[in-house]
């Protein structure tokens, strides 16, 4: 292991980033692991749209076993554990001293991840649910919730114990989701899963839970990486930052409310639709000021950045199309198309999960004390996992576009449409599978990273610059 | 500053320490906006921009929510109020009690109907209010003018003209004429059979404007 006085010499590499080393590690490797998974069950569902009869005869891989297996290993495996990995950094690291009680964490992640990993299997057998992004069988899920309050631990006493005056808006975004989730998910294990809601209240919760996740999980969990390093690398402050605390508070309080978005058309009371409408037009307010605040992004140089400011973009049109297309009379259209999926693979893939590559690549060299083991690895999966998710996102949309206009063709059989959707689909395979190719880089850059880290440690420290103060300037 | 060169991809050095960031930003949330009146164009069109947002979700919410009904699926509807409006009967007898206490007859007829000896004749077993109802709603209608016998006792004074009728201080309308008279005859023992707003009616279109009733002319009325 790393000798702890060799990192004294260097203000950018403490013992705060050398003592968390190990269990950041294995939250991320555990990350990674899910990503790679993911993305072949990817594969598999996108092969499967275009010909049916893929695996059709293994139980354990039809369409819609498979599309939850790949649904929920991304967001419970992948963004949980690498989302979470540079949220407690990111907050140990603005806290002014070591993370505590890592073992909590890393008891959590292994439980999380057996959880899950159970979960998973629970999946496949057949004892999946019925919710979006809510598919885990209901016997693992509060081991699962027990097991992510042991890895946010160390995130909640850093911020509580913290030697520095003052809050800065990672620190705000990055409580509130370890905060946000535990109430996310254990409410929506009662209503519905313990002791289940009734009738279209059970839609409406389920509304709920799916855009909750999104808008008070996974968004505040990335922006706490972008916030924190953006403004590092490119040395400036953020400008409007006066306003980036009614950013935070409008994702906070009107995040939720944007649950019924998905039910408009649906038997439930008009104004379940209406108010989704409305917080989705008012959540506009959030992305603003989060682009406002963060595109100094557009400044700085580097990996990390560089696939900040891709999330940033896309996060900022996820906010602007989900607006859009909250409106019943783009929803008539929009819904149940390839559209929906394209928007959602923008906010989860092009939104959140390059905002989180950014900060894996911003984090692990400060962990390892070295730069990570392959240039070329880095750059090949920063370009193959951009050309990846602007070629998804893109096939799907053009698919849908016109796929949502044919569906409400009473002439039009559904299978003519699909028919013509096929080249859409198969280039989507070809887009999953450069996903799936970014990410084995990335995978096995990391571990190379990780292992080298394990040898001795001499040569590595030089590597770091010195950083100077910010100075304030107006902006 | 300048942000460093990252040209190693390997590799995202940092600009900046943490403490100036913390402090930096922590130093930039104090600050208001119009210090020095120097004002900031883009603080204040984020408030507009705001505001805007929120004025429209109020106008959105306020016309697509169905009034919050939670029966209302489609946001265009508009609410019905419990069930369809029907007009609810009124007992001619509760409504006439009302009039006669609230109005003017109970002033001269006492409100027992016992009237007054000599001059305001009783309501209670009077011939003329449970017998001929052509007789009484003309009556209650146009007045009454000089000298009757009610039960064998003499009465001379005036009643005012109540219905809708030229000189009326009241302009009661055949609805609240046919109430009271069938109040008045079915009330203090009296049992008559009630007056029809449609029978006041006929009589007022028949007899049209005319001075008070005197007893002889009455009793030329069946």
């Amino acid at each position: 292991m790393t000798n702890d006085s060799t990192h004294a010499t260097s203000a950018e590499v403490t013992a705060i980033d050398s003592q968390a080393r190990g269990p950041l590690c294995v939250l991320l490797a555990s990350g990674l692991a899910w990503l790679v998974i993911s993305g072949v069950l990817g594969v598999i569902t996108s092969i499967q749209l275009h010909t049916p009869g893929f695996l059709a005869d293994c139980s354990f891989l039809t369409f819609g076993r498979a599309q939850a297996l790949r649904e929920t290993s991304f967001l419970y495996g992948w963004i949980a554990n690498s989302g979470l990995a540079v949220a407690l950094w990111v907050l140990g690291r603005l806290g002014g001293s070591p993370l505590r009680v890592l073992n909590w964490a890393v008891a959590g992640a292994l439980f999380w991840n057996l959880g899950l990993t159970i979960g998973l299997i629970g999946i496949g057998t057949g004892d999946m649910t019925s919710f979006g992004f809510f598919q885990l069988p209901r016997y693992v899920q509060p081991l699962m919730l027990i097991a992510y309050g042991a890895i946010a631990l160390p995130g909640v006493l850093a911020w509580s114990g913290r030697r520095t005056s003052g809050l800065y808006a990672s620190q705000w975004y990055g409580v509130a989701a370890l905060f946000l989730f535990p109430w996310l998910f254990s409410a929506a294990q009662i209503v519905l899963l313990w002791a289940p809601l009734r009738g279209t209240l059970q839609a409406v919760a389920a509304g709920w839970y799916t855009q909750s996740l999104w808008s008070l999980w996974l968004a505040p969990l990335a922006l706490t990486g972008a916030y924190y390093i953006v403004p590092k690398v490119a040395g400036r402050s953020m400008p409007s930052y006066d306003f980036s605390s009614l950013g935070f508070w409008t994702l906070v309080v009107i995040g939720g409310w944007t649950g019924g978005r998905h039910l408009v058309g649906g038997p439930v009371p008009a104004w379940i639709a209406t108010m989704a409408v409305v917080a989705c037009s008012m959540m506009l307010f959030h992305y603003i000021v989060v682009a406002l605040n963060l595109r100094i992004a557009s400044h700085g140089s580097g990996t990390a950045i560089r696939f900040i400011r891709f999330g940033l973009v896309a996060y900022s049109l996820t906010g602007l199309l989900d607006a859009l297309s909250s409106f019943r009379g783009v929803a008539v259209e929009w819904q149940f198309t390839l559209l929906a999926t394209a928007l959602e693979q923008l906010g989860l893939y092009g939104g959140i999960s390059m905002m989180i590559f950014g900060g894996i690549y911003y984090m692990v060299p400060r962990l390892t004390g070295r730069p990570w083991a392959s240039g070329a690895l880095t750059s090949g999966h920063r370009v193959l996992v951009s050309l990846g998710v602007v070629l998804l996102i893109v096939t799907l949309a053009v698919g849908g576009w016109t796929q949502g206009d044919e569906l409400l063709n009473p002439k039009l059989g559904v299978g003519t449409i699909y028919t013509q959707l096929k080249l859409s689909l198969m280039i989507g395979t070809a887009a999953n599978v450069a996903l799936l190719a970014a990410n084995l880089f990335l995978l096995v850059n990391f571990i190379r990273s990780a292992v080298v880290c394990c040898g001795t440690s001499a040569a590595a420290e030089s590597a770091f610059r010195q950083p100077a103060a910010l100075e304030a300037h107006a902006s | 500053m300048s942000a460093p060169l990252n040209s190693d991809p390997r590799i995202d050095q940092a600009a900046v320490t943490d403490e100036s960031l913390l402090s930096v930003h922590e130093a930039m949330l104090g600050k208001q906006p119009d210090e020095k009146a120097r004002y900031k164009l883009l603080p204040l069109n984020l408030l507009f921009l705001f505001s805007g947002l929120i004025f429209f979700a109020g106008t959105y919410l306020n016309r697509y929510s169905g009034h919050f009904d939670p029966h209302i699926y489609d946001e265009n509807a508009h609410p019905v109020k419990g069930g369809a409006v029907a007009a609810v009967a009124v007992d001619p007898v509760v409504a006439g009690k009302k009039l006669f206490n609230n109005a003017a007859c109970n002033t001269c007829h006492m409100a027992n109907g016992v009237g007054q000896p000599g001059a305001i004749p009783p309501l209670v077993g009077s011939e003329w209010v449970t017998g001929s109802e052509e007789r009484a709603i003309r009556i209650v209608l146009h007045g009454l003018q000089g000298p009757i016998t009610v039960n064998g006792a003499n009465y001379n004074s005036a009643m005012p003209p109540f219905g809708r009728v030229a000189g009326s201080g009241f302009n009661w309308s055949d609805d609240k004429v046919a109430s009271v008279l069938t109040y008045v005859r079915q009330e203090w023992g009296n049992q008559a059979p009630p007056v029809t707003t449609a029978k006041v009616t006929e009589i007022r279109t028949k007899e049209g404007d005319r001075k008070p009733w005197t007893v002889d002319e009455l009793q030329k009325i069946p």
